[in-house]
């Protein structure tokens, strides 16, 4: 098969497991397409709203659509690491001898929604971060792999609300993506209410296997980058670095910790996907921005005066790729330098 | 039209929006050039005009010349390419991925791509003319050029400067003359003929008026004059009036002492001086020298205030020449309180409060409060009378006003110690004048009033609780005694 023809056999995949979702989710269409995104990427999505607004059912719908092992926990206070990773425990085979057995917990899957997972306290919710970043989990000495593709979609509300915990920075930063759900328009609401409300319900089909999944995150990362826009990239994540000298005004005023080199990554691994998507071969700056705040919002950690002024996230990584782009020389005509 | 063209052709369209950019700029400041030969046309002649005209063109053509002759980077065309033509970094990538040795197949499939849509594209300018901040002032040289070419030559003004430093009177009256009338008329008389203020020429006459009461030295005299303000205005009067006020003012020592409290009696300033002269010093520390003086200024209230110290002031006299510095100060003590009595009895006399003998010398012991100079603290009320409430001969049912603390320049304190017995306890006294007359209440007809009122005062004021048992302890020792 052609490079051509795989490139058009992933859009074409895409775009049918994204239409397939949307038989059951209303509205949410970029939200949809960033949980896509950060799948084919090979990382794992965060998804933050209050509760009702349809994160755990896009989650599931998304898994039927996949041929793939799906696996929910629902995180509770009293939720343990065992519960998630497993434990040995003690058997006895048909000789009457005892000895240990691996029980897998529900970790063991290719698709792990972690619903409400800072309900969990940080002690549990990092049960999750060998498997995240290392793809697999020590339990009792022994390294076992969890399954590829191993994709985490999880959901948390916001820390605003009663009995929650945060989750911690270093749990934060190995999510690919941060999606923030809001709420549906007038439209979407109405139609939220006619398929939900009736006696028949859309059914998903499996568009997509395990293997499909895998081969397409080996043709993302062949998508070429050209310098200048690896080099904005590198630029935006240092801008968001208030001890840099040359970050702009506001990251310097509000931010205590810039995104880490995950973010430079989570940028153009993104942005290879989007690419890709809209049958591109190469990355283009405008995938750097879109895909900005979604890759950065969760790694940068506002200092004291940027959480008693409530900045808005969002704004100030605009700000930031605007500073980033003038650093670079993109938003200035070259003839005049 | 393949990837490579495209980007030459879009770098022609920076060279030549360049060469107009700067072409402006050069034309700007070679009009600014142009503009000032020409204001030095009176010096340079015919030449002006040609040398103004050399730096406009080359200007222009200088600056147009810099603007295409700088290099354009082929990766910064390709990005304006992508730009203007909506390509999303296609070309960019393609032309910097093509040249890589680590290409992988979707590079060629980038190119391809990227070729197809080049070659789709139809040429335009699309580099926008980008005009420099000078274009917007350069009609003003421009205009500058056309004027003065037209106008004569500006003679620019020969000869000395003007001489700004100080001259001397004949070089004044020498070049006068050849000033214009204007400065004829403003010409300032001659300084003889102003008549300047002299204080020498004041008049230090004194009014007959104004001395009323006024001698040579009295200060206060001078300051109680008001007469100036029934008079006419007389200037130098006031001059003089000031001056003299003035002059007072430097001899400190006899002006008067503004700052001293005028509200105290002399006879309390006499105890001051007394104590600041007595305080912490044994009798033959003191100086008798002002031991003396202190004497003879107590005599001196005493014939003013009718009173007679006379004889103990003669004793302390007497005391001090014969060095007896004790027996002086006995009798200064004495002729003290002489001296507090008899303005006891002026204050009574103005029905003022806090006169001691104001209340009770209505009755018959007005006689007794008099006798013996001293006797308003000797006296003693009887039983049942006095200061208690509701007793006594007094109107008032609550009873007298008590002295205003500190009111009197004798402290009054109280003093104690612990007592060990069935209860621990404290045994109280009082100190100062107060501790040596005789109690007027009587001792067991009040303390169970003051302890229903400690009581009251307990359930009622937020007194400590840890402190109430210490409160009630005190209170049954007083009953113990």
């Amino acid at each position: 098969m052609t490079q051509d023809a795989r490139v058009q056999e992933f859009v074409t995949s895409f775009n049918a497991l994204r239409s397939e979702v949307e038989k059951v989710i209303v509205g949410h269409r970029e939200i949809i397409t960033h949980v896509l995104f950060g799948m084919f990427a090979g990382g794992h999505v965060l998804l933050e709203g209050v509760p009702g607004l349809g994160k755990t059912l896009l989650i599931k719908t998304l898994a039927e659509g996949l041929e793939l092992k799906f696996s929910r926990i629902q995180f509770t206070p009293d939720l343990m690491p065992a519960d998630i990773i497993g434990t040995n425990i003690i058997v006895e085979d048909a000789e009457g001898r005892k000895h240990f057995q691996f029980q897998y917990g529900p970790i063991f899957a290719n698709i792990l929604l972690a619903d409400e997972i800072n309900r969990a306290t940080p002690k549990t919710q990092s049960a999750l971060l060998e498997g995240m970043q290392e793809g697999s989990v020590t339990v009792g000495g022994a390294s076992r792999p969890l399954p590829p593709p191993f994709f985490v979609l999880a959901t948390q509300n916001p820390i605003e609300m009663e009995g929650t915990y945060p989750l911690p920075e270093a749990q934060l930063d190995r999510f690919l993506f941060k999606l923030r759900v809001r709420y549906p328009a007038l439209e979407e609401l109405n139609a939220i209410i006619d398929r939900t409300t009736h006696a028949t319900s859309a059914s998903v089909h499996r568009v997509m296997s395990g293997p499909n999944v895998m081969s397409f995150r080996e043709l993302i990362r062949e998508v070429p980058v050209a310098t200048h826009v690896r080099d904005l990239a590198s630029m935006i994540v240092m801008a968001t670095h208030p001890e840099w000298d040359r970050s702009p005004e506001p990251a310097r005023r509000f931010v205590r910790y810039g995104a880490s080199p995950r973010g430079a990554q989570a940028l153009i691994l993104g942005a290879k996907v989007r690419a890709l998507a809209e049958g591109r071969y190469n990355v283009s700056v405008d995938d750097l921005k879109t895909l900005a705040a979604p890759a950065l919002r969760h790694r940068i950690i506002l200092n004291f005066e940027g959480e008693a002024e409530a900045v808005d996230i969002d704004a100030l990584i605009h700000d930031i790729v605007q500073s980033a782009e003038t650093l670079v020389g993109q938003a200035k005509e070259p003839f005049l330098r | 039209m393949s990837l490579e063209t495209l980007v030459r052709r879009i770098a022609t369209q920076v060279r030549w929006r360049r060469a107009e950019h700067y072409a402006v700029r050069g034309l700007f400041y070679g009009a600014l050039a142009g503009v000032l030969l020409l204001a030095l046309k009176f010096f340079l002649g015919p030449w002006a005009l040609t040398a103004a005209g050399i730096s406009v063109v080359v200007g222009l053509l200088a600056g147009a010349a810099w603007g295409a002759t700088k290099r354009v980077p082929l990766a910064d065309a390709a990005r304006l390419a992508d730009r203007h033509y909506g390509l999303q970094d296609r070309v960019t990538t393609a032309l910097e991925w093509s040249a890589r040795a680590d290409r992988t197949s979707m590079v060629d499939s980038l190119v391809a791509d990227a070729t197809a849509r080049v070659a789709a594209l139809a040429p335009r300018q699309v580099i926008e003319r980008q005009w420099p901040r000078e274009a917007r002032w350069l009609p003003l040289p421009l205009l500058g050029v056309l004027v003065l070419l037209v106008t004569p030559p500006i003679p620019l003004p020969s000869g000395r400067l003007l001489d700004l430093s100080p001259s001397s009177e004949s070089e004044e009256t020498r070049d006068r003359p050849e000033a214009g009338t204007l400065e004829q008329e403003k010409r300032p008389l001659p300084r003889t003929a102003v008549k300047t203020p002299s204080f020498e020429e004041r008049d230090y006459m004194q009014r007959g008026m104004t001395g009323a009461g006024a001698t040579a030295g009295d200060l206060s005299a001078v300051f109680k004059d008001t007469s100036l303000a029934n008079q006419r205005p007389d200037f130098n009067s006031f001059l003089k009036k000031g001056d003299e006020r003035l002059k007072m003012l430097e001899q400190v020592d006899r002006l008067p002492d503004l700052q001293s409290d005028f509200t105290a009696s002399q006879y309390k300033m006499v105890f001051k001086k007394s104590k600041a002269l007595t305080g912490g010093l044994r009798p033959d520390q003191i100086s008798p020298q002002k031991l003396k003086e202190l004497l003879e200024e107590m005599e001196r209230l005493g014939r003013k205030g009718g009173g007679n110290v006379g004889s103990e002031v003669s004793e302390g006299m007497e005391a001090l020449e014969y060095g007896q510095q004790d027996r002086a100060l006995d009798a200064m003590e004495k002729a003290l309180n002489k001296l507090r009595a008899m303005e006891e009895q002026q204050r009574s006399g103005k029905n003022l409060r806090g006169g001691r003998e104001s209340e009770r010398g209505r009755g018959s012991d007005r006689d007794r409060g008099r006798s013996g100079g001293g006797g308003a603290d000797d006296q003693d009320f009887g039983e049942g009378e006095g200061l208690l409430p509701g007793k006594g001969k007094s109107p008032n049912p609550k009873g007298e006003a008590s002295q205003r603390l500190r009111a009197s320049p004798y402290d009054v304190g109280v003093e104690g110690e612990s007592r060990q017995g069935r209860k621990d306890g404290y045994d109280t006294n009082m100190t100062g004048r107060s501790g040596k007359m005789p109690s007027r209440l009587g001792y067991l007809g009040v303390i169970g009033q003051y302890r229903k009122q400690m009581e009251d005062t307990l359930a009622r004021e937020q007194v400590p609780r840890d402190f109430h048992g210490q409160i009630r302890d005190y209170f049954q020792s007083l009953d113990e005694r």
